[in-house]
């Protein structure tokens, strides 16, 4: 479990900096199994500040979405730090983002959270359907434990877990200003094992089940939208001249939108999940990418988000590329 | 209103008779979750739901609608699109779904009538289900209705243990019973009374409820309230809260064509999009999110009650329950309720 009192210290004392401007992090949600994002300018928001299982949104996006609108005359621009508390994957994503100088490191503050893996929002929330109450829930030895209507409820860790933290080989943040707590310990895991029934099945058979899929999609772009790494400030979806994607709704523009999406994350996706547990239609939108992310893997034995110094895989060249691919 | 029953051993006959004259909506699993669809047999139906994730309203307002067809180039033709005259029933609509037509009769069949949603509304039958499990996001009791009122359907099906409880509620419902009248028998006071409690039991389960009172009032003086500013640092501007709201009606027109033919379609459009707003000139009159997840309370909570006499929310709860990052309108709204001035 993480520490919240000294999660809260340390938000205050970075809070203090002249150099902060405000602090991301995350506050008990509105109901149920819920958590929110908070905005911290005072200390007194800071209070609010938590760290359970249930914090399962990147908050890497928010520094990226801040709107600068223009500056009416004689006012100058904040051009203070943002802080984040960051679990490792979120940590990752504005590793990521800083290599492709979609963000300068000076520009945030980060706090990092050593992980102990977050909760599956979809399948805590179809187990308990009508759990209105905010509910709280702690990690004691392997297992969840909450109450519900003074029900004492425990559930084995590996039953609630989000599918990538299951498999997460970067629980600990990769990048960050202070840490909170003591690292977790990472067990090597088999990290492709979920797409492996995908991969064997027929090319008719995955075909087909793309497509249903795909169906069902409705373009919201909420996967978009929550995703750290797609940050572009006109989006080719969006754009009409040329009109790349149409607007209709239907299985060949979705399927078109679905598969620029995942194209555009190979060799940039870092495996937070935010754009499956984002998508209102339940899309396994993490199976596209982690067989994308297995791809580059094993073409250019390359990871991304580890290191800000490092070269974007599609923006380097490796004569020791293995290019098995091209025979 | 008539009151009638049908035994759920009947039922599945009555569907599949009906499915012989009319285009049958119904509430089928997909993927894990319901979904209204067109059935060609009762067993397809899955009752089991709480409700849909998509509300039917794209049953009658499609989320992308052919316009018409054409032929691009100076010879082009234009071929007009031909309007549904097919009757069709959605069955087991909830009564906060069935209110959200209600909601967008205004915009469509107001000063401006709408051809196609007019065609579509006209020829549909709302055969509602009564909610007997509302869940933990419901609130349509804030809004003075119920889980199980048949104000906006044409008959109401009420889940009362062994039977189905039918009340016919207009003509067109009263016209559509006639038609199978050999399915339904009439309803004794004591099965009157079972769905009377069953509505009691179902309207005790929601928990939650937006304070409406004096709201639009209140907007009137907030409009440049920090709230909106508070709430929009999180929003992520995703179209996941409109697209599955029953009464968002928001649509952009495309014309779509390759070099041999094409259509002008209606797309449904979200104002939490940026790109929705934007002018030829480049000029974005809700520039931040701020302006636009304002708007969206705003057009819900005063702008169409100005216009139209009735807030634009059903209560269903879709927003709340889907919404990635927690914009919960019945904890948004609430705060404006209390907020003193």
């Amino acid at each position: 479990m993480v520490d919240q009192k000294k999660l809260v210290e340390v938000a205050k004392e970075t809070l203090a900096r002249k150099d902060v401007k405000y602090i991301i992090g995350y506050k008990k949600g509105s109901y149920g199994f819920q958590t929110s994002a908070a905005f911290a300018y005072t200390p007194k928001d800071v209070e609010q500040f938590i760290f359970t299982p249930l914090c399962n949104k990147n908050l890497a996006k928010y520094p990226l979405k801040e709107e600068k609108l223009p500056l009416k005359r004689g006012e100058e621009e904040d051009k203070r730090k943002i802080g984040i508390v960051v679990k490792g994957c979120d940590s990752r994503a504005i590793t990521q983002i800083i290599q492709e100088n979609g963000m300068n490191r000076e520009e945030v503050v980060l706090l990092g959270i050593p992980c102990p893996g977050v909760i599956n929002q979809k399948e805590i929330e179809k187990r308990f359907p009508n759990q209105s109450e905010i509910t709280e829930i702690n990690e004691i030895n392997d297992e969840y434990v909450f109450t519900i209507e003074g029900k004492e409820h425990k559930i084995p860790k590996q039953e609630l877990l989000a599918e990538v933290c299951k498999t997460c080989d970067y629980p600990n943040p990769v990048l960050y200003d202070v840490m909170i707590g003591e690292e977790v310990e990472v067990n090597p895991k088999e990290e492709y094992e979920g797409i492996k029934e995908l991969e064997e099945a027929s090319l008719e058979d995955r075909w087909e089940y793309w497509e249903e899929q795909f169906q069902s999609c409705i373009r919201c772009y909420a996967c978009r939208e929550a995703c750290p790494l797609c940050y572009c400030s006109t989006c080719m979806a969006d754009l009409l001249e040329p009109q790349w994607i149409r607007r209709s709704v239907n299985l060949s523009e979705n399927t078109a939108w679905n598969i620029m999406r995942a194209f555009h994350l190979a060799g940039r996706c870092i495996n937070c999940g935010a754009c499956e547990n984002a998508c209102p239609m339940d899309i396994p939108l993490m199976e596209l990418n982690k067989k994308l992310g297995k791809e580059v893997k094993e073409m250019f034995e390359y990871t991304p988000g580890l290191d800000i110094d490092a070269k974007p895989l599609l923006g380097s060249f490796n004569p020791d590329d293995p290019e098995e691919f091209i025979k | 209103m008539e009151s009638l029953v049908i035994s759920k051993e009947k039922s599945p006959e009555l569907i599949n008779t009906i499915i012989k004259s009319y285009r049958l909506f119904a509430p089928t699993e997909e993927k894990g979750f319901s979904g209204f669809n067109i059935i060609t047999d009762n067993s397809e139906i899955d009752l089991s739901y709480l409700n849909s994730r998509m509300p039917p309203k794209a049953i009658l307002f499609n989320q992308t609608e052919t316009l018409f067809l054409m032929e691009p180039g100076a010879k082009g033709t234009i071929k007009p699109k031909e309007i549904r005259k097919d009757k069709t029933a959605i069955f087991a609509i909830r009564p906060c779904d069935a209110k959200g037509f209600s909601i967008l009769d205004p915009v469509f069949l107001g000063n401006y009538v709408d051809p196609l949603y007019k065609a579509n509304r006209d020829n549909s039958v709302l055969i509602g289900l009564s909610c007997n499990q509302p869940d933990s996001s419901c609130f349509c009791t804030s809004f003075g209705d119920s889980p199980a009122s048949g104000k906006y359907v044409d008959i109401l099906f009420t889940d009362i243990e062994e039977n189905y409880l039918v009340e016919v509620m207009t003509e067109k419902g009263k016209a559509f019973v006639n038609d199978f009248s050999r399915f339904f028998s009439p309803a004794s006071p004591k099965q009157i009374e079972a769905k009377e409690a069953k509505e009691k039991e179902a309207i005790k389960l929601i928990k939650r409820n937006l304070k409406i009172e004096g709201i639009e009032e209140k907007m009137d003086k907030m409009f440049n309230h920090p709230i909106w500013e508070e709430y929009a640092k999180k929003c992520i501007g995703c179209g996941t809260c409109t697209y599955l709201c029953p009464t968002c009606h928001c649509f952009d027109m495309q014309d779509e064509s390759t070099l041999e033919k094409g259509a002008r379609v209606r797309v449904w459009d979200a104002c939490m999009f940026p790109e929705y707003t934007m002018h030829t000139s480049g000029h974005n009159p809700r520039p931040a999110r701020m302006h636009r997840v304002r708007n969206r309370f705003y057009h819900k909570f005063s702008y169409f009650p100005k216009n139209s006499d009735v807030i634009a929310c059903t209560g269903c709860g879709r927003c709340i329950r889907y919404c990635p990052v927690n914009i919960d309108i019945i904890e948004l709204m609430n705060r404006v309720s209390e907020m003193v001035l």
